[in-house]
């Protein structure tokens, strides 16, 4: 019995947390990838660069001196006008051809190669260390957890419920599901669909520079940390279904349970193929993953 | 029903054309290429000799992309799974077992097939964007437990594979002869190009570009979507897998770096700037992204920001590609000269 709480206390807790805080971070990009599919039917594959150029935001204003706690609001705000930029410039020239799904998701493919060089030739190759803003553990119930950690748990959480909020009970969250329900009726109703397109995806690319933000200290930070990122995100939307706001949060903290669990027993490398296993065995049983679409929760 | 008539007669006219226009520029290809091995003999060259034979390496792979994206409209972002698997099988067969370039082949083959049907059976169930995320996942997974494992060298590879003579019946080849290799995967990528040109216009070819015009009309009119769907993935495999099979003998070595996303994206960028749904574009894309990435290489390391750039105005500004460009008004002359003729 002893050795059970013990094995509780110090394996299992610990992991699970990590997990927890791991998953909100997935969350979060997972969020951003789930709602401009949902609305614009667009696979952002540039999400994960978006993540890595948060991260390097951060590491460019630490480094001018500007705090931590600071960098949380600005890095989300400075990426918000490149998201605007990007829809107006590259996903709406492409949105009323026939094969808009495979030519947006080129598209943000080819941005997403251009950053990833960018961010080489600007930063260098090699990896950026970041302090961690919060040091130290907390003590809870005889159990040590980095604060830091704790701390990503409950913002992430935070902003979690704060876009559930803003999208299902605010006039502007009606305006975006009303669009993503009808285009043209919601058009014609007075809703200003290409800027709630545009907003949408700017929206979207500030969750996902918010993700670098707050991974940056716990990670580092490297021109590819997008790609070893995006495929968790992919994975968590499709296993909670595209354009589930619901689902996104559901499956991101399902499997990064999962991951973290199992990388107790197996090596951390066979996790990542027990994940993609996971979303497999979902989608032969429910192609559209396991919730409906934006809109329908 | 003579309106019926006039519009098959019309179809199978415009198809004359198109195909004529494609086989006219397969056969441009076969010349430039034999032209360049002239002019490359002649200056007594090996490194563009090598960099021509890793540009129809890697226009075959992208000739497997082609086959799932431009006709059955099947986006795969995990194609360099099938090109590294060739490329590691092929290593080891010829490293491990006997450097029998046929041998090499055989096994090739049977392991993509087999590799093939499993990730068809996986992934073709799923459409558009998913297919295209779960071909990337694949391969994304692959990568990592390669890179994983040290008997498959992990993140090294696999070095010293042996230089190997293809017995070709009335001559033999030798991989160190870097003219008679590049003639020889000359000849070996332009036979996929034909059986891929060839399998299009069968009847299952038809059903693909079927799929790709309208997939829930097409079992209303008594066709195995499922079915062909596999068939053409699993053909994309292993026309990538055979390609990539030749890699280690044009360099010797394999890394994990093959089965990278990198690959994968490199080969969807071909497609798109060399001419969708064309199987010869994509052997012309090859040698224009090669190229370029060695003259930019020659300035700088940065290379994928112009080629992104590239690719992001291709796909707005120029979506047909470099043959989709040329073709109509070749197609145009020769419908003129078809007139003539017949007039």
């Amino acid at each position: 019995m002893h050795g059970l709480i013990d094995a509780l206390q110090f394996i299992f807790a610990p992991q699970i947390v990590n997990g927890l805080s791991i998953g909100v971070a997935v969350i979060l990009m997972a969020l951003g990838l789930t709602i401009i599919f949902g609305l614009l039917d667009v696979i952002n594959m540039a999400h994960g660069e978006f993540y890595a150029l948060g991260a390097y935001l951060a590491v460019s204003l630490l480094a001018a001196g500007v705090s931590f706690w600071l960098c949380l609001i600005i890095v989300p705000v400075l990426m918000l006008p490149v998201g605007y930029v990007v829809e107006r410039l590259l996903i709406q020239r492409v949105f009323d051809r026939r094969d808009r799904h495979v030519l947006t998701l080129l598209l943000t493919f080819g941005l997403g190669v251009v950053l990833e060089d960018a961010f080489r030739l600007i930063f260098g190759p090699n990896t950026v260390r970041m302090e961690t803003p919060i040091g130290g553990a907390a003590d809870v119930f005889g159990m040590y957890f980095p604060n830091y950690r704790l701390f990503v748990m409950a913002i992430g959480a935070v902003i979690i419920a704060v876009t559930w909020v803003v999208i299902f009970r605010t006039r502007i969250g009606a305006m975006v599901r009303a669009a993503a329900h009808d285009r043209q009726m919601a058009s014609s109703l007075g809703v200003p669909v290409a800027r709630v397109y545009s907003a949408t995806f700017a929206f979207g690319i500030g969750l996902a520079g918010l993700a670098g933000v707050l991974l940056a200290p716990i990670y580092s930070v490297f021109p590819t940390m997008g790609k070893d990122f995006i495929l968790l995100a992919f994975t968590v939307v499709i296993v909670g279904g595209m354009g589930s706001i619901k689902g996104a949060v559901i499956a991101g903290i399902v499997l990064m349970q999962v991951q973290a669990l199992a990388s107790l027993y197996i090596s951390p490398v066979w996790t990542e193929p027990l994940l993609f296993g996971v979303m497999v065995l979902v989608l032969m049983w429910r192609p559209q993953g396991l919730f409906g679409k934006l809109g329908n929760g | 029903m003579a309106d019926a008539g006039a519009v098959i007669a019309a179809v199978r006219h415009s198809e004359h054309a198109r195909h004529h226009s494609l086989t006219g520029f397969a056969l441009a290809f076969i010349v430039l290429g034999l032209l360049f091995a002239a002019v490359a003999a002649w200056r007594g060259d090996v490194f563009f000799f090598r960099l021509a034979t890793e540009a129809l390496i890697f226009g075959g792979l992208a000739l497997s992309v082609d086959v799932l994206l431009g006709y059955t409209g099947m986006l795969s972002l995990g194609q360099a799974l099938f090109f590294g698997l060739g490329a590691y099988v092929s290593a080891l067969v010829l490293k491990n077992v006997l450097p029998s370039f046929w041998l090499a082949m055989a096994v090739t083959l049977a392991v993509a097939t087999l590799a093939g049907f499993v990730a068809a059976v996986i992934s073709t169930r799923a459409r558009g964007v998913y297919f295209a995320l779960i071909t990337f996942g694949l391969a994304q997974v692959v990568a990592k437990v390669v890179f994983n494992t040290p008997s498959l060298g992990a993140s090294d590879g696999i070095i010293g594979i042996p230089v190997i003579t293809i017995d070709l019946v009335a001559f033999d080849v030798d991989t160190a002869s870097a003219a008679a290799f590049f003639l020889f995967c000359l000849a070996f990528v332009m036979a996929l190009y034909f059986l891929c040109a060839y399998l299009a216009r069968t009847p299952a070819g038809r059903v693909l570009a079927a799929i790709r015009s309208n997939e829930d009309r097409v079992p209303f009119l008594g066709y195995p979507v499922g079915l062909v769907k596999v068939l053409a993935f699993v053909l994309a495999a292993d026309v990538a897998a055979l390609s990539g099979a030749l890699y280690p003998m044009l360099r010797g070595f394999v890394s994990p770096e093959l089965l990278y996303f990198e690959v994968s994206g490199n080969a969807v960028i071909t497609v798109i700037i060399g001419g969708m749904g064309t199987l010869i574009g994509p052997l012309y894309g090859s040698v224009l992204i090669v190229g370029l990435k060695s003259v930019i290489g020659s300035y700088t390391t940065h290379h994928l920001i112009v080629i992104g750039t590239l690719f992001v105005f291709a796909v707005i500004f120029f979506p047909q590609g470099l043959v989709g460009y040329f073709k109509p008004p070749l197609e145009r002359r020769l419908a003129a000269r078809r007139a003539a003729v017949r007039a």
